[in-house]
Protein backbone atom coordinates (compact mmCIF):
# COMPACT_ATOMS: atom_id res chain seq x y z
CA UNK A 1 0.00 0.00 0.00
CA UNK A 2 0.65 3.49 -0.27
CA UNK A 3 -0.15 6.88 0.52
CA UNK A 4 -0.35 9.86 -2.19
CA UNK A 5 0.95 12.55 -0.52
CA UNK A 6 -0.60 15.21 -2.51
CA UNK A 7 -4.01 13.59 -1.67
CA UNK A 8 -3.49 12.84 1.86
CA UNK A 9 -4.77 15.68 4.60
CA UNK A 10 -3.05 14.24 7.46
CA UNK A 11 -6.56 12.84 9.30
CA UNK A 12 -4.67 10.02 10.65
CA UNK A 13 -8.34 8.05 10.46
CA UNK A 14 -6.45 5.03 9.45
CA UNK A 15 -3.99 4.49 11.31
CA UNK A 16 -4.97 2.34 14.10
CA UNK A 17 -6.59 -0.20 11.08
CA UNK A 18 -3.07 -1.01 10.29
CA UNK A 19 -2.75 -4.61 11.72
CA UNK A 20 1.65 -4.62 11.71
CA UNK A 21 1.65 -0.80 12.45
CA UNK A 22 3.14 0.03 8.75
CA UNK A 23 1.53 3.54 8.86
CA UNK A 24 3.42 6.05 10.29
CA UNK A 25 2.82 9.64 11.27
CA UNK A 26 6.41 11.09 10.46
CA UNK A 27 7.22 14.81 10.66
CA UNK A 28 7.07 14.83 6.80
CA UNK A 29 3.48 13.39 6.55
CA UNK A 30 1.46 10.12 7.06
CA UNK A 31 3.50 7.01 4.68
CA UNK A 32 3.74 3.92 5.01
CA UNK A 33 6.72 1.73 5.99
CA UNK A 34 7.16 -0.33 2.51
CA UNK A 35 9.63 -3.25 4.65
CA UNK A 36 6.63 -3.12 7.76
CA UNK A 37 3.47 -3.19 5.09
CA UNK A 38 2.04 -6.70 4.90
CA UNK A 39 -0.55 -5.84 1.26
CA UNK A 40 -3.18 -6.70 3.78
CA UNK A 41 -5.49 -4.54 2.12
CA UNK A 42 -7.44 -3.62 5.75
CA UNK A 43 -6.85 -0.17 5.65
CA UNK A 44 -7.85 0.05 2.01
CA UNK A 45 -11.29 -1.70 2.71
CA UNK A 46 -11.90 -0.46 5.96
CA UNK A 47 -10.59 2.48 7.03
CA UNK A 48 -12.11 4.88 4.69
CA UNK A 49 -9.98 7.64 3.35
CA UNK A 50 -11.72 10.69 2.58
CA UNK A 51 -9.75 11.76 0.00
CA UNK A 52 -8.60 8.11 -1.97
CA UNK A 53 -4.92 8.91 -0.77
CA UNK A 54 -4.60 5.24 0.09
CA UNK A 55 -4.16 3.83 -2.80
CA UNK A 56 -2.96 -0.12 -3.82
CA UNK A 57 0.28 -0.26 -6.67
CA UNK A 58 -0.06 -2.68 -9.29
CA UNK A 59 3.39 -4.06 -8.09
CA UNK A 60 1.37 -5.64 -5.10
CA UNK A 61 0.49 -8.25 -7.65
CA UNK A 62 4.13 -8.87 -9.27
CA UNK A 63 6.98 -10.77 -7.34
CA UNK A 64 8.52 -9.98 -5.04
CA UNK A 65 5.89 -8.10 -3.57
CA UNK A 66 3.14 -10.89 -4.52
CA UNK A 67 4.38 -12.68 -1.36
CA UNK A 68 3.28 -10.09 1.01
CA UNK A 69 -0.17 -9.86 -0.66
CA UNK A 70 -1.00 -13.59 -0.93
CA UNK A 71 -0.09 -14.47 2.51
CA UNK A 72 -1.47 -11.65 4.44
CA UNK A 73 -4.70 -10.48 2.44
CA UNK A 74 -7.62 -13.81 2.79
CA UNK A 75 -9.74 -11.80 0.17
CA UNK A 76 -7.07 -13.23 -2.44
CA UNK A 77 -7.31 -16.55 -4.09
CA UNK A 78 -3.85 -18.12 -5.00
CA UNK A 79 -4.58 -19.51 -9.08
CA UNK A 80 -2.37 -22.71 -7.92
CA UNK A 81 -5.44 -23.60 -4.85
CA UNK A 82 -8.04 -21.79 -5.96
CA UNK A 83 -7.91 -21.45 -1.97
CA UNK A 84 -8.16 -18.00 -0.10
CA UNK A 85 -5.33 -16.76 1.86
CA UNK A 86 -2.37 -18.12 3.33
CA UNK A 87 -4.32 -21.93 4.45
CA UNK A 88 -5.51 -24.84 2.75
CA UNK A 89 -9.36 -26.73 3.67
CA UNK A 90 -7.45 -28.84 6.06
CA UNK A 91 -9.51 -30.07 8.42
CA UNK A 92 -12.14 -28.14 6.97
CA UNK A 93 -12.87 -30.51 4.45
CA UNK A 94 -10.98 -33.85 5.93
CA UNK A 95 -14.05 -35.80 5.59
CA UNK A 96 -14.10 -35.24 1.95
CA UNK A 97 -10.60 -35.34 0.54
CA UNK A 98 -9.14 -37.71 3.55
CA UNK A 99 -5.80 -35.83 3.63
CA UNK A 100 -5.18 -36.44 7.32
CA UNK A 101 -6.17 -40.02 7.67
CA UNK A 102 -6.07 -42.35 10.66
CA UNK A 103 -2.45 -43.24 11.67
CA UNK A 104 -1.38 -40.09 10.84
CA UNK A 105 -1.43 -36.03 12.04
CA UNK A 106 -1.81 -33.40 10.29
CA UNK A 107 0.52 -29.87 11.65
CA UNK A 108 0.32 -26.75 11.27
CA UNK A 109 2.66 -23.96 12.69
CA UNK A 110 1.42 -20.36 12.00
CA UNK A 111 4.22 -18.26 12.00
CA UNK A 112 3.68 -14.31 13.08
CA UNK A 113 0.11 -15.32 14.51
CA UNK A 114 -0.65 -13.80 16.22
CA UNK A 115 -0.35 -9.96 16.20
CA UNK A 116 3.34 -9.69 15.33
CA UNK A 117 3.64 -11.41 11.88
CA UNK A 118 6.82 -12.90 10.41
CA UNK A 119 9.31 -12.49 8.13
CA UNK A 120 10.16 -14.95 5.59
CA UNK A 121 13.40 -15.62 6.77
CA UNK A 122 11.91 -16.87 9.93
CA UNK A 123 10.13 -19.15 8.32
CA UNK A 124 13.00 -21.11 6.66
CA UNK A 125 14.16 -21.55 10.06
CA UNK A 126 11.37 -24.01 10.26
CA UNK A 127 11.25 -25.23 6.79
CA UNK A 128 14.86 -26.36 6.88
CA UNK A 129 14.53 -28.15 10.52
CA UNK A 130 11.98 -29.90 8.88
CA UNK A 131 13.78 -30.68 5.99
CA UNK A 132 16.41 -32.32 7.84
CA UNK A 133 13.74 -34.49 9.35
CA UNK A 134 12.46 -35.79 5.59
CA UNK A 135 9.48 -33.66 5.87
CA UNK A 136 7.79 -32.97 2.73
CA UNK A 137 5.24 -29.63 3.18
CA UNK A 138 1.73 -29.99 2.31
CA UNK A 139 1.67 -29.04 -1.19
CA UNK A 140 -1.75 -27.22 -1.25
CA UNK A 141 -0.54 -24.63 0.78
CA UNK A 142 1.21 -21.62 -0.67
CA UNK A 143 4.09 -21.98 0.95
CA UNK A 144 5.00 -24.98 -0.82
CA UNK A 145 5.57 -23.30 -4.45
CA UNK A 146 8.06 -20.63 -2.50
CA UNK A 147 10.01 -23.79 -1.99
CA UNK A 148 13.69 -23.81 -3.75
CA UNK A 149 15.15 -26.51 -2.25
CA UNK A 150 12.92 -29.31 -0.76
CA UNK A 151 16.06 -31.12 0.49
CA UNK A 152 17.38 -28.63 2.42
CA UNK A 153 13.81 -26.55 2.72
CA UNK A 154 15.43 -23.11 1.49
CA UNK A 155 12.95 -20.97 0.23
CA UNK A 156 13.36 -18.74 -3.34
CA UNK A 157 16.14 -16.12 -2.92
CA UNK A 158 13.33 -13.22 -3.75
CA UNK A 159 11.26 -14.22 -1.33
CA UNK A 160 13.18 -13.99 1.73
CA UNK A 161 13.17 -10.35 2.25
CA UNK A 162 9.22 -10.77 2.23
CA UNK A 163 7.43 -9.88 5.22
CA UNK A 164 3.79 -11.76 5.84
CA UNK A 165 1.07 -11.08 8.42
CA UNK A 166 1.53 -14.87 8.91
CA UNK A 167 2.08 -17.98 6.89
CA UNK A 168 1.25 -21.78 7.57
CA UNK A 169 3.87 -24.46 7.15
CA UNK A 170 1.69 -27.36 6.89
CA UNK A 171 2.84 -30.71 6.78
CA UNK A 172 1.61 -34.37 7.75
CA UNK A 173 3.54 -37.24 9.46
CA UNK A 174 2.91 -41.08 10.43
CA UNK A 175 1.22 -40.92 13.87
CA UNK A 176 4.31 -42.39 15.60
CA UNK A 177 6.52 -39.46 14.41
CA UNK A 178 4.45 -36.90 16.40
CA UNK A 179 6.45 -36.95 19.39
CA UNK A 180 10.17 -36.10 18.03
CA UNK A 181 8.48 -33.57 15.73
CA UNK A 182 6.78 -31.83 18.40
CA UNK A 183 9.95 -31.78 20.42
CA UNK A 184 11.92 -30.29 17.25
CA UNK A 185 8.93 -27.31 17.36
CA UNK A 186 9.42 -26.60 21.12
CA UNK A 187 13.52 -26.15 19.80
CA UNK A 188 12.70 -24.02 17.04
CA UNK A 189 10.12 -22.18 19.34
CA UNK A 190 13.29 -20.53 20.83
CA UNK A 191 14.95 -20.06 17.72
CA UNK A 192 12.72 -17.52 16.35
CA UNK A 193 12.01 -13.98 16.61
CA UNK A 194 8.28 -13.65 16.47
CA UNK A 195 5.47 -16.12 17.73
CA UNK A 196 3.38 -19.28 15.93
CA UNK A 197 0.07 -20.55 16.42
CA UNK A 198 0.93 -24.36 16.84
CA UNK A 199 -2.03 -27.02 16.19
CA UNK A 200 -2.22 -30.81 15.49
CA UNK A 201 -5.16 -32.16 13.08
CA UNK A 202 -5.79 -36.02 13.49
CA UNK A 203 -9.30 -38.34 12.99
CA UNK A 204 -10.85 -39.25 15.87
CA UNK A 205 -10.41 -42.85 16.60
CA UNK A 206 -13.57 -45.65 16.42
CA UNK A 207 -14.42 -45.02 19.54
CA UNK A 208 -14.11 -41.33 19.12
CA UNK A 209 -11.38 -40.05 21.40
CA UNK A 210 -8.69 -37.76 20.37
CA UNK A 211 -5.27 -39.81 19.52
CA UNK A 212 -3.05 -37.02 19.97
CA UNK A 213 -4.13 -35.88 23.12
CA UNK A 214 -1.91 -39.20 25.13
CA UNK A 215 1.27 -37.60 23.14
CA UNK A 216 0.61 -34.35 24.30
CA UNK A 217 -0.24 -35.28 28.26
CA UNK A 218 3.02 -37.09 27.76
CA UNK A 219 4.84 -34.03 26.54
CA UNK A 220 3.67 -31.55 29.01
CA UNK A 221 2.16 -29.55 25.62
CA UNK A 222 -1.31 -28.36 27.02
CA UNK A 223 -3.65 -28.15 24.20
CA UNK A 224 -6.87 -25.54 24.33
CA UNK A 225 -10.43 -26.27 25.71
CA UNK A 226 -11.73 -24.44 21.98
CA UNK A 227 -10.83 -26.74 19.08
CA UNK A 228 -12.11 -26.74 15.41
CA UNK A 229 -14.45 -30.10 14.54
CA UNK A 230 -15.18 -31.31 11.25
CA UNK A 231 -18.43 -32.82 11.65
CA UNK A 232 -18.24 -35.43 8.80
CA UNK A 233 -21.41 -34.48 7.06
CA UNK A 234 -19.45 -33.77 3.81
CA UNK A 235 -19.83 -35.98 0.85
CA UNK A 236 -18.32 -38.45 -0.50
CA UNK A 237 -17.13 -39.38 2.93
CA UNK A 238 -13.95 -40.52 3.10
CA UNK A 239 -13.32 -42.51 5.65
CA UNK A 240 -9.68 -43.60 5.03
CA UNK B 1 -5.16 -24.18 8.90
CA UNK B 2 -6.91 -22.47 11.29
CA UNK B 3 -8.76 -19.27 11.07
CA UNK B 4 -11.49 -20.11 13.22
CA UNK B 5 -9.13 -22.17 15.90
CA UNK B 6 -6.58 -19.92 17.54
CA UNK B 7 -8.93 -17.71 20.10
CA UNK B 8 -8.14 -16.91 23.17
CA UNK B 9 -10.06 -16.62 26.26
CA UNK B 10 -11.22 -18.49 29.07
CA UNK B 11 -14.01 -21.47 29.37
CA UNK B 12 -16.49 -19.08 30.26
CA UNK B 13 -16.08 -16.30 27.45
CA UNK B 14 -15.50 -19.27 25.07
CA UNK B 15 -19.22 -20.69 25.90
CA UNK B 16 -20.51 -17.65 23.46
CA UNK B 17 -18.21 -18.29 20.66
CA UNK B 18 -18.76 -20.38 18.14
CA UNK B 19 -17.67 -20.44 14.74
CA UNK B 20 -19.59 -22.31 11.98
CA UNK B 21 -17.71 -22.76 8.62
CA UNK B 22 -19.50 -24.95 4.87
CA UNK B 23 -16.94 -25.64 3.07
CA UNK B 24 -17.14 -27.14 -0.50
CA UNK B 25 -13.44 -29.56 -0.99
CA UNK B 26 -11.75 -27.78 -4.28
CA UNK B 27 -11.69 -30.22 -6.99
CA UNK B 28 -14.35 -32.50 -5.22
CA UNK B 29 -17.23 -31.87 -4.97
CA UNK B 30 -17.25 -27.71 -5.82
CA UNK B 31 -19.08 -28.32 -8.42
CA UNK B 32 -22.91 -27.60 -7.65
CA UNK B 33 -22.48 -26.29 -4.66
CA UNK B 34 -23.58 -22.98 -5.07
CA UNK B 35 -27.55 -23.66 -4.53
CA UNK B 36 -26.12 -25.73 -1.37
CA UNK B 37 -24.70 -23.45 -0.19
CA UNK B 38 -27.50 -20.62 -0.63
CA UNK B 39 -29.83 -22.63 0.90
CA UNK B 40 -27.25 -23.00 3.96
CA UNK B 41 -27.40 -19.36 4.38
CA UNK B 42 -31.07 -19.45 4.54
CA UNK B 43 -30.67 -21.79 7.20
CA UNK B 44 -28.28 -19.43 9.07
CA UNK B 45 -30.15 -16.16 8.66
CA UNK B 46 -33.19 -17.84 9.87
CA UNK B 47 -31.25 -18.99 13.20
CA UNK B 48 -29.74 -15.01 13.41
CA UNK B 49 -25.88 -15.23 13.24
CA UNK B 50 -23.93 -12.79 15.65
CA UNK B 51 -21.71 -12.06 12.06
CA UNK B 52 -21.58 -13.18 8.68
CA UNK B 53 -19.17 -12.58 6.02
CA UNK B 54 -18.32 -12.86 2.03
CA UNK B 55 -15.76 -13.32 0.30
CA UNK B 56 -16.83 -12.84 -2.59
CA UNK B 57 -17.80 -8.78 -1.81
CA UNK B 58 -14.90 -8.93 0.96
CA UNK B 59 -17.49 -7.52 3.65
CA UNK B 60 -19.54 -8.45 6.52
CA UNK B 61 -22.40 -7.86 7.87
CA UNK B 62 -20.95 -4.44 9.89
CA UNK B 63 -19.25 -3.08 6.88
CA UNK B 64 -22.15 -2.33 4.16
CA UNK B 65 -23.78 -6.05 3.11
CA UNK B 66 -26.75 -7.95 4.88
CA UNK B 67 -27.13 -11.87 4.56
CA UNK B 68 -29.31 -11.30 1.53
CA UNK B 69 -26.46 -10.12 -0.03
CA UNK B 70 -23.78 -12.91 1.20
CA UNK B 71 -26.33 -15.12 -0.26
CA UNK B 72 -26.44 -13.33 -3.45
CA UNK B 73 -22.83 -12.97 -4.25
CA UNK B 74 -21.56 -16.80 -3.48
CA UNK B 75 -21.73 -17.34 -7.53
CA UNK B 76 -18.85 -14.97 -7.81
CA UNK B 77 -17.14 -17.51 -6.82
CA UNK B 78 -15.82 -20.56 -8.19
CA UNK B 79 -15.35 -22.68 -4.96
CA UNK B 80 -18.17 -20.75 -2.77
CA UNK B 81 -17.86 -20.83 1.17
CA UNK B 82 -20.06 -19.50 4.13
CA UNK B 83 -18.51 -18.74 7.56
CA UNK B 84 -20.53 -17.00 10.37
CA UNK B 85 -20.21 -16.98 14.18
CA UNK B 86 -22.70 -17.30 16.76
CA UNK B 87 -23.04 -16.72 20.83
CA UNK B 88 -25.78 -18.69 21.64
CA UNK B 89 -25.15 -22.79 21.46
CA UNK B 90 -28.86 -23.26 20.82
CA UNK B 91 -28.65 -21.12 17.35
CA UNK B 92 -25.91 -22.86 16.58
CA UNK B 93 -28.01 -26.34 17.26
CA UNK B 94 -30.70 -25.75 15.14
CA UNK B 95 -28.98 -24.50 12.40
CA UNK B 96 -26.87 -28.16 12.85
CA UNK B 97 -29.93 -29.89 12.82
CA UNK B 98 -31.19 -28.61 9.84
CA UNK B 99 -27.82 -28.51 7.74
CA UNK B 100 -27.82 -32.47 8.96
CA UNK B 101 -31.62 -32.87 7.84
CA UNK B 102 -30.92 -31.31 4.44
CA UNK B 103 -27.93 -33.73 3.56
CA UNK B 104 -25.85 -31.24 1.31
CA UNK B 105 -23.21 -33.09 1.30
CA UNK B 106 -21.18 -29.86 1.92
CA UNK B 107 -18.07 -30.21 4.60
CA UNK B 108 -19.27 -28.45 8.48
CA UNK B 109 -16.85 -27.59 10.98
CA UNK B 110 -17.92 -26.09 14.10
CA UNK B 111 -14.75 -23.80 16.05
CA UNK B 112 -16.21 -23.85 19.67
CA UNK B 113 -15.41 -25.57 23.41
CA UNK B 114 -15.00 -29.13 22.54
CA UNK B 115 -17.00 -30.74 24.64
CA UNK B 116 -19.56 -28.56 23.87
CA UNK B 117 -19.33 -28.83 19.95
CA UNK B 118 -19.21 -33.01 20.73
CA UNK B 119 -22.60 -32.96 22.87
CA UNK B 120 -24.08 -30.67 19.69
CA UNK B 121 -22.55 -33.91 17.75
CA UNK B 122 -24.50 -36.04 19.64
CA UNK B 123 -27.80 -34.29 19.82
CA UNK B 124 -27.35 -34.39 15.98
CA UNK B 125 -26.58 -37.97 15.48
CA UNK B 126 -23.25 -37.23 13.25
CA UNK B 127 -20.40 -39.10 13.89
CA UNK B 128 -17.61 -36.38 13.97
CA UNK B 129 -14.46 -36.95 11.97
CA UNK B 130 -11.77 -35.01 12.45
CA UNK B 131 -10.38 -32.83 14.90
CA UNK B 132 -7.85 -29.82 15.02
CA UNK B 133 -6.44 -28.71 18.42
CA UNK B 134 -4.97 -25.75 18.96
CA UNK B 135 -1.60 -26.23 21.25
CA UNK B 136 -1.67 -22.09 22.07
CA UNK B 137 1.50 -19.67 20.91
CA UNK B 138 4.65 -20.44 21.30
CA UNK B 139 8.10 -17.90 20.78
CA UNK B 140 8.35 -14.65 21.68
CA UNK B 141 5.39 -14.62 23.26
CA UNK B 142 7.12 -11.42 25.41
CA UNK B 143 6.11 -9.24 22.62
CA UNK B 144 2.39 -10.14 22.00
CA UNK B 145 0.06 -7.46 23.97
CA UNK B 146 -2.08 -8.38 26.98
CA UNK B 147 -4.17 -11.21 27.44
CA UNK B 148 -7.81 -8.84 27.18
CA UNK B 149 -6.51 -7.09 23.68
CA UNK B 150 -5.62 -10.89 23.03
CA UNK B 151 -8.84 -11.88 23.21
CA UNK B 152 -10.18 -9.90 20.89
CA UNK B 153 -7.99 -9.67 17.94
CA UNK B 154 -7.83 -13.28 17.46
CA UNK B 155 -11.34 -13.52 16.70
CA UNK B 156 -10.11 -12.53 13.05
CA UNK B 157 -8.10 -15.57 12.52
CA UNK B 158 -6.50 -13.62 9.35
CA UNK B 159 -4.80 -11.01 11.84
CA UNK B 160 -6.60 -8.08 10.23
CA UNK B 161 -7.79 -6.72 13.69
CA UNK B 162 -5.27 -4.89 14.88
CA UNK B 163 -4.18 -4.21 18.59
CA UNK B 164 -4.32 -0.29 17.98
CA UNK B 165 -7.65 -0.05 16.70
CA UNK B 166 -9.08 -2.25 19.97
CA UNK B 167 -7.39 0.43 22.15
CA UNK B 168 -8.88 2.98 20.39
CA UNK B 169 -12.43 1.70 20.17
CA UNK B 170 -12.09 0.88 23.69
CA UNK B 171 -10.90 4.60 24.58
CA UNK B 172 -13.78 5.90 22.88
CA UNK B 173 -16.27 4.18 25.04
CA UNK B 174 -14.15 5.11 27.88
CA UNK B 175 -14.12 8.71 26.95
CA UNK B 176 -18.68 8.34 26.24
CA UNK B 177 -18.16 9.03 22.76
CA UNK B 178 -19.44 5.32 21.71
CA UNK B 179 -21.81 2.78 22.92
CA UNK B 180 -19.84 -0.72 23.83
CA UNK B 181 -22.29 -1.86 21.21
CA UNK B 182 -20.80 0.39 18.53
CA UNK B 183 -16.97 -0.04 19.18
CA UNK B 184 -17.98 -3.96 19.17
CA UNK B 185 -19.33 -3.61 15.74
CA UNK B 186 -16.38 -1.42 13.91
CA UNK B 187 -13.89 -3.79 15.71
CA UNK B 188 -15.55 -7.04 13.59
CA UNK B 189 -15.44 -4.62 10.55
CA UNK B 190 -11.87 -5.70 9.44
CA UNK B 191 -12.45 -9.05 9.69
CA UNK B 192 -13.55 -10.20 5.87
CA UNK B 193 -14.88 -13.54 7.06
CA UNK B 194 -17.02 -12.28 9.32
CA UNK B 195 -16.06 -14.42 11.90
CA UNK B 196 -15.73 -11.60 14.66
CA UNK B 197 -18.12 -12.32 17.46
CA UNK B 198 -19.31 -9.19 17.96
CA UNK B 199 -21.61 -10.11 20.84
CA UNK B 200 -18.66 -11.54 22.69
CA UNK B 201 -16.64 -8.63 21.90
CA UNK B 202 -19.32 -6.27 23.37
CA UNK B 203 -18.50 -9.21 26.83
CA UNK B 204 -14.85 -8.76 26.50
CA UNK B 205 -14.38 -4.50 25.91
CA UNK B 206 -17.61 -4.74 28.93
CA UNK B 207 -15.47 -6.43 31.46
CA UNK B 208 -11.95 -4.51 30.58
CA UNK B 209 -13.82 -1.50 31.09
CA UNK B 210 -15.32 -1.97 34.60
CA UNK B 211 -11.67 -3.70 35.24
CA UNK B 212 -10.50 -0.35 35.05
CA UNK B 213 -13.08 1.65 36.69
Amino acid sequence: MRIDQELCICCLKCLPYCPVDAIINGPEGVYIDQELCAECGTCLRTAGCPTGALQEPEDVYKEPRSVRKFFSDPTTTHKETMIPGRGTEEVKTNDVTGRVKRGQVGIGIEMGRPVLGTKMTEVEKITMRLAQMGIQLEHNNPLFYLIDDPQKGTLKSWVKNERVVSCIVEFEIPFDMLKEVLQAIKELANEIDTVFSLDVVSRFDENGNIPTIPVLEELGICYRPNAKINLGLGRPLREE
Amino acid sequence: MTHSLHRRGDVESLRRDYVLLFTPAAGINHEGSHEKLEKIVDIVAEAGPTNIGSYDVKKNIYDGITIEDVKKNLRMSKVPRVRCCFSDKNKVLQVLKKVKEGDFGISVTVSGLIDEVLNMSKEINCKPHSINLSLGVWGRTEKLPDETIMEIVTMCGHGLLSKALVKKEAELVRKGKKSIRQAAEELARPCTCGIVNVDRAQDIISRWIARDM
